[in-house]
C-alpha cells in the first residue's frame, strides 16, 4: 500500500514554538487519595493494582492488563461494588507523551457504571505486546457491551483484542491499511488552496484522493450462510435512517441473523477533536447527533468546564436546561415522525404533524442563535449570547400548545389495534441483557431499569426540578414507545419549571481564562484585551489529566472522554455516541422476527448515523 | 347495419372508455395528493397550472421521457410484458359495469359477476411476474407477499360477491342496477360494505394493505427494478384499479347510476355514478392517511381467521333470507 499522500504544505501557525507553555505535554497525574469502592478492589487485588483513587473527581483504578477480565467479572459480581454495566471502551495512544522509559505505548480505558449504587468507576490498563502490536484481553466474556466498543478500539486505534468473538473492522473499512487514531497517523485530508490564479502550486493536490477508492468483493459477514436469502438493506434503504447498511439473513420472511455494516458516515470526528482548540470543538459536536445539537454541545462543554474547574452562572445553567429540553423534545418527536413512518407507511399523517412540532422548537432555536439544526449555542463557559426577551414568551407558548398536540398523536397511536399490534413483544430486550450489553436512555428504561443521568447523577442543575422518570417493565417496541411519549411530557414539565424561574445574572462565566471578556472592556482594559487576544489565538488550556463525562441525551447517554496534556487542544478525545452502542443490541432485537420487525426495531433503537459512524 | 353495432360502436366506446380512464387516473393521482397534502397539513401540488391541476401532465411527460433503463439481470421479455399484464385487466373490468340506464360501459355480457371474478384473479399476475422476472430479492419478496394477499383476500372478496348474487338472482350488473330492490335488501347489503371494501383495499394493494410495495422494508416491492414509462404503468395499473373497484363497489353496494331523475334523464346516469365513485375514492385516501400498516403476518391472519369466517357467515345467512323474503 503507497504511503499516505497527504498535501506536503502545512500551515504554519498552529506550531509556533513560542505559543507552546513549557512542559507541555504532560503526562494525566495518577489517581490519589481512595475511596471505599477503590478500597475494596485494592484490597481484593494487591500489588496488581498500580494505582487507584481519585482523579478529576472520577473513581480511577489503573490495573496491570493480566488481571483485567477478572477485576471486571469481580466488580460485576461482588455484591457490594455491582457494576452492572460497560458503558464505554477507549484507548490512549501516548506516543507523544513524557512517559517513563519501558511503559507501554497504548492504554485501554473502560467506564463502569453500577446503576443500583450511582457509581462510576474509570479503570484503566496499559497494554500487552509490544508498542508495534499491542494486545488487551477482551471483556466481552463479561459484558457483550464491549463488543462494538471493542472492535472500534481495534479499529481506529489497532489495538487486538485476546477472546474477542467477531474483531473485525467496524467503521472504517475492511481494507484500509492504517489504525487512524495512532498518533503517528498524519489527519490526512486535503489543504484548501487559497490562492486565486489556477497556477498556483497549492492547487497541485487538489482532488487527489488519499488512499485509490478501490473496490471490494462483498464477503458475507462470519456466521451467515448462502443456503438462506441473504438481503442488504441499506446504505441507501427509505428505514434505516441514513447510511446504515444491514446485512439480513432470511429464511422466508423470518430473520435469522442482522449483521450492521457501519461506517459510510465515519467522519473521525475523534480525530479531527485532537487537532482542535477545545473551543473550536463545539462546531463539530452539532454534527454528530444532528438531531439534537444541544445536548451534543452541552455534553461536550460540560466535561471541558470539570476538567478546568469553572463555575457556572445560574442564568446559564437554567439556560442550557430549557435548550437541552426542547432539544429532547425535537428529537422525540423526529424519532416519533419517522417510528410512525416506518412501521405504518407513508400516507400516514403523524409524520407531518410530528415535524410542525418540532418546527415550532426550531425557530426558537433560530431566535436564540440563528441555526437551526447545528446551533452550537452552548459553549465552555456558558452559553453563545444571552436570550431575547421575547424567547421566554415563545417558549410559554410552545408549552401551552404542545401538551394537546402530544395528546392528539397519542389518541392516533397507542390505543391503536394496528399499532399494539407492530410493536407489542417486538424487539424484547430483557432487563440483564438491556444491562449486559450496556444500553442507556430509552432503551435501558424501556427494559425496566430505573436510571436517569439528569436524575441519579444530575449535572446543570438538573437537581432542582421536578420531574419523573418513566421506566417501563415490558422492554419491547411499545414500551420504548411509552418511555419516549412520556419522556416528552416532562420534558414540558422541566421546561415550565425552567421558564418560571429563570434567574437574572450573566449568561457565562466571568472566568477570563475560559470566557471572552465583554466587548466594551476591550477598549477600557489592557487586561482584557491580553485576555481577549490569549483566548482567541490559544484557547483554553486544561490541566493534565483525563475525564469522563456523560449526559443524558436524547438517546440515550452521550459521553465524551478527554486525555488533556495541558496544551489548548485535547490530546485524545473520545465519544460515547449512545446509539453506536445501543444499535448494538440490533441483532438481538431482530432474532427470528419478520422482516417488517427489523424496520420496527431500527425505529425504536431510534439512531442517527452521524453520531453511530463519528 | 349489424356491423355498426357489433365493430364500430364498441371500439368507439372503447376509445372513450380508455380516455376517462386515463384522465381519470392522471386525475386521480392529483385528487390524492392534493388531499393527502391536507391531511398532512401541507399544500400538495400547487405550483403546474392553477391549483396545481397540470401537475399530472407534467408527471406523466416526465416518466415518458426517462431513459428506458432495462437492468442486466432481469428475465427480460417477461419483465417488459408484466407491467402491461397489471394495467390490461386493471381497464378490462369496466366492460360490465352500467354506466346509465340499460347501458353497460361495453357490453352486457349476462355473466357480468364472473367476469368481475375472473379478470380479478388475473391482475395478481402481473405484480407475480414482476417481481419474479426482476431478480431482486427485494422485487421477489414484493411479488410473494402480492400473491399470498391477493388468493387470501380474494376469497372472502369472492364469498361477498356470491352473497350479492344470491340477492340479485342474476348474473348481469345491468340487471343487478335495474332490478329494485327491497329496503331490507339495501339495509342488509351495506352490513357487507365495510367488510367487502377491506377486501377491496388488500385486492387493490392500497395502503394500509400496500405491502407487496413497502417502501419501509422492501424499498419498492415488486415494482424495485423497474424505472419510467414501465413504472407508470404499474402505478396507472393501481390507481385505475381504485377507480374500477369504486366503480364496482358503487354498482353493487349504491345504485350505480342511480339518482333522482337518473331514469328520465339518461345523461344523469354517468354523473351520479361518477359523484358515487369520487366519493368512495375519498374513503381511499382517507383510509391511507389514518391507518396504519399491518404486519404481513398479521394481515394474512385478518384475512384467514376473520374475513373469511365472516363472509361465510353472511353468506350463509343471505341465502336463508332469500329464500324466506324473496
Amino acid at each position: 500500500m503507497s504511503p499516505l499522500n497527504v498535501s506536503p504544505k502545512r500551515r504554519e501557525y498552529e506550531v509556533l514554538p513560542s505559543l507552546n507553555v513549557p512542559g507541555i505535554p504532560a503526562v494525566a497525574p495518577l489517581p490519589t487519595g481512595e475511596t471505599e469502592d477503590t478500597r475494596r478492589i485494592v484490597e481484593r487485588f494487591g500489588q496488581d493494582i498500580l494505582a487507584a483513587g481519585l482523579h478529576n473527581g472520577l473513581q480511577t483504578v489503573i490495573v496491570k492488563p493480566e488481571r483485567l477480565v477478572e477485576l471486571a467479572q469481580f466488580i460485576k459480581d461482588e455484591p457490594k461494588l455491582a457494576y452492572e454495566t460497560i458503558i464505554d471502551v477507549s484507548s490512549v495512544d501516548r506516543l507523544e507523551l513524557p512517559i517513563p522509559e519501558g511503559e507501554p505505548r497504548f492504554q485501554t480505558v473502560y467506564q463502569f457504571r453500577s446503576y443500583r449504587r450511582k457509581q462510576h468507576l474509570m479503570v484503566i490498563s496499559p497494554t500487552q505486546g509490544d508498542d508495534e502490536h499491542p494486545r488487551a484481553p477482551s471483556l466481552t466474556p463479561v459484558f457483550r457491551g464491549a463488543t462494538w466498543p471493542e472492535r472500534e478500539v481495534y479499529d481506529l486505534m489497532g489495538i487486538t483484542f485476546d477472546g474477542h468473538p467477531d474483531l473485525r473492522r467496524i467503521l472504517m473499512p475492511a481494507h484500509w491499511p492504517y489504525h487512524p487514531l495512532q498518533k503517528q497517523i498524519p489527519l490526512g485530508g486535503e489543504e484548501v488552496p487559497f490562492s486565486l490564479t489556477w497556477d498556483d502550486p497549492e492547487f497541485e493536490t487538489l482532488g487527489t484522493q488519499i488512499l485509490p477508492a478501490e473496490s471490494v468483493k462483498p464477503t458475507l459477514p462470519p456466521g451467515m450462510n448462502r443456503r438462506h436469502m441473504i438481503i442488504n438493506m441499506g446504505p441507501h434503504h427509505p428505514s434505516t435512517h441514513g447510511v446504515l447498511r444491514l446485512v439480513v439473513e432470511l429464511d422466508g420472511e423470518r430473520v435469522i441473523k442482522v449483521d450492521p455494516d457501519l461506517g459510510y458516515l465515519h467522519s473521525g470526528f475523534e480525530k479531527t477533536g485532537e487537532h482542535k482548540r477545545y473551543k473550536d470543538f463545539v462546531y463539530y459536536t452539532d454534527r454528530m447527533d444532528y438531531l439534537s445539537a444541544m445536548n451534543n454541545n452541552l455534553g461536550y462543554v460540560l466535561t471541558v468546564e470539570a476538567m478546568l474547574g469553572v463555575e457556572i452562572p445560574e442564568r446559564a445553567q437554567v439556560i442550557r436546561v430549557i435548550m437541552g429540553e426542547l432539544q429532547r423534545i425535537a428529537s422525540h418527536l423526529l424519532w416519533l415522525a419517522t417510528h410512525a413512518l416506518d412501521v405504518s407507511g407513508t400516507g400516514m399523517s403523524l409524520l407531518m404533524y410530528a415535524t410542525r412540532e418540532r418546527e415550532l422548537i426550531l425557530d426558537l432555536f433560530e431566535l436564540v442563535c440563528g441555526a437551526r439544526l447545528t446551533t452550537s449555542y452552548i459553549r465552555i463557559g456558558g452559553v453563545w449570547r444571552d436570550v431575547p426577551d421575547i424567547f421566554l414568551d415563545r417558549v410559554r407558548h410552545f408549552i401551552q400548545t404542545f401538551p394537546g398536540r402530544l395528546a392528539e398523536y397519542e389518541a392516533m397511536l397507542t390505543e391503536s389495534p394496528v399499532w399494539r399490534e407492530r410493536l407489542e413483544g417486538i424487539g424484547v430486550i430483557s432487563r440483564e441483557d438491556a444491562l449486559n450489553m450496556g444500553l442507556t436512555g430509552p432503551m435501558l428504561r424501556g427494559s425496566g431499569v430505573d436510571w436517569d443521568l439528569r436524575r441519579d447523577m444530575p449535572y446543570s442543575g438538573y437537581e432542582n426540578y421536578d420531574f419523573v422518570v418513566p421506566v417501563s417493565q415490558r422492554g419491547d417496541s411499545y414500551g420504548r414507545y411509552l418511555v419516549r411519549m412520556e419522556e416528552m411530557r416532562q420534558s414540558v414539565r422541566i421546561l415550565e419549571q425552567a421558564v418560571a424561574n429563570l434567574p437574572d445574572g450573566p449568561y457565562k462565566t466571568n472566568d477570563r481564562k475560559v470566557a471572552l471578556p465583554p466587548r466594551p472592556e476591550l477598549d477600557l482594559s489592557m487586561e482584557a484585551l491580553i485576555h481577549h487576544f490569549k483566548l482567541v489565538t490559544e484557547g483554553i488550556h486544561v490541566p493534565p489529566g483525563m475525564y469522563y463525562h456523560g449526559i443524558e441525551a436524547s438517546k440515550g447517554e452521550l459521553g465524551f472522554f478527554i486525555y488533556s496534556d495541558g496544551s489548548g487542544r485535547p490530546y485524545r478525545l473520545h465519544v460515547r455516541g449512545p446509539s453506536f452502542n445501543n444499535l448494538y443490541a440490533l441483532d438481538h432485537m431482530c432474532q427470528g422476527a419478520m422482516l417488517s420487525d427489523v424496520v420496527t426495531n431500527i425505529g425504536s433503537v431510534d439512531i442517527v448515523l452521524g453520531e453511530v459512524d463519528r | 347495419m349489424d356491423w355498426l353495432n357489433l365493430i364500430v360502436f364498441p371500439i368507439l366506446r372503447t376509445v372513450v372508455l380508455f380516455l376517462v380512464l386515463l384522465t381519470g387516473f392522471a386525475y386521480l393521482t392529483w385528487f390524492e395528493r392534493k388531499l393527502l397534502a391536507r391531511f398532512h397539513v401541507r399544500y400538495g401540488p400547487n405550483r403546474a397550472g392553477k391549483f396545481g391541476l397540470l401537475q399530472p401532465v407534467a408527471d406523466a411527460v416526465k416518466a415518458m421521457f426517462k431513459e428506458e433503463i432495462v437492468p442486466s439481470h432481469v428475465d427480460k421479455p417477461i419483465y417488459l410484458v408484466a407491467p402491461a399484464l397489471a394495467l390490461i385487466p386493471a381497464l378490462i373490468i369496466w366492460a360490465v359495469i352500467p354506466v346509465a340506464k340499460d347501458t353497460p360501459a361495453i357490453a352486457d355480457v349476462g355473466i357480468g359477476f364472473l367476469w368481475i371474478l375472473a379478470v380479478a384473479g388475473l391482475e395478481s399476475y402481473g405484480l407475480i411476474l414482476a417481481g419474479w422476472s426482476s431478480n431482486n430479492n427485494y422485487s421477489l419478496l414484493g411479488a410473494l407477499r402480492s400473491s399470498a394477499q391477493m388468493i387470501s383476500y380474494e376469497l372472502p372478496l369472492g364469498l361477498f360477491l356470491v352473497s350479492i348474487l344470491i340477492l340479485a338472482g342474476s348474473f348481469s350488473l345491468v340487471e343487478l342496477v335495474d332490478n329494485p330492490r327491497a329496503w331490507w335488501e339495501w339495509l342488509w347489503l351495506w352490513v357487507a360494505f365495510p367488510f367487502f371494501f377491506i377486501c377491496i383495499l388488500a385486492e387493490t394493494n392500497r395502503s394500509p394493505f400496500d405491502l407487496p410495495e413497502t417502501e419501509n422494508e422492501l424499498v419498492a416491492g415488486y415494482q424495485t427494478e423497474y424505472g419510467g414509462i414501465k413504472f407508470s404503468l404499474f402505478y396507472m395499473a393501481e390507481y385505475i384499479n381504485m377507480i374500477t373497484t369504486s366503480a364496482i363497489m358503487a354498482t353493487l353496494f349504491f345504485g350505480g347510476w342511480r339518482g333522482p331523475f337518473a331514469e328520465e334523464i339518461v345523461w344523469l346516469g354517468p354523473v351520479y355514478l361518477f359523484i358515487k365513485v369520487v366519493v368512495l375514492l375519498f374513503l381511499f385516501v382517507w383510509v391511507r392517511a389514518s391507518i396504519s400498516r399491518p404486519r404481513y403476518d398479521q394481515l394474512m391472519r385478518f384475512g384467514w381467521k376473520f374475513l373469511l369466517p365472516v363472509g361465510i357467515v353472511y353468506m350463509a345467512i343471505t341465502a336463508v333470507l332469500a329464500v324466506l323474503l324473496k
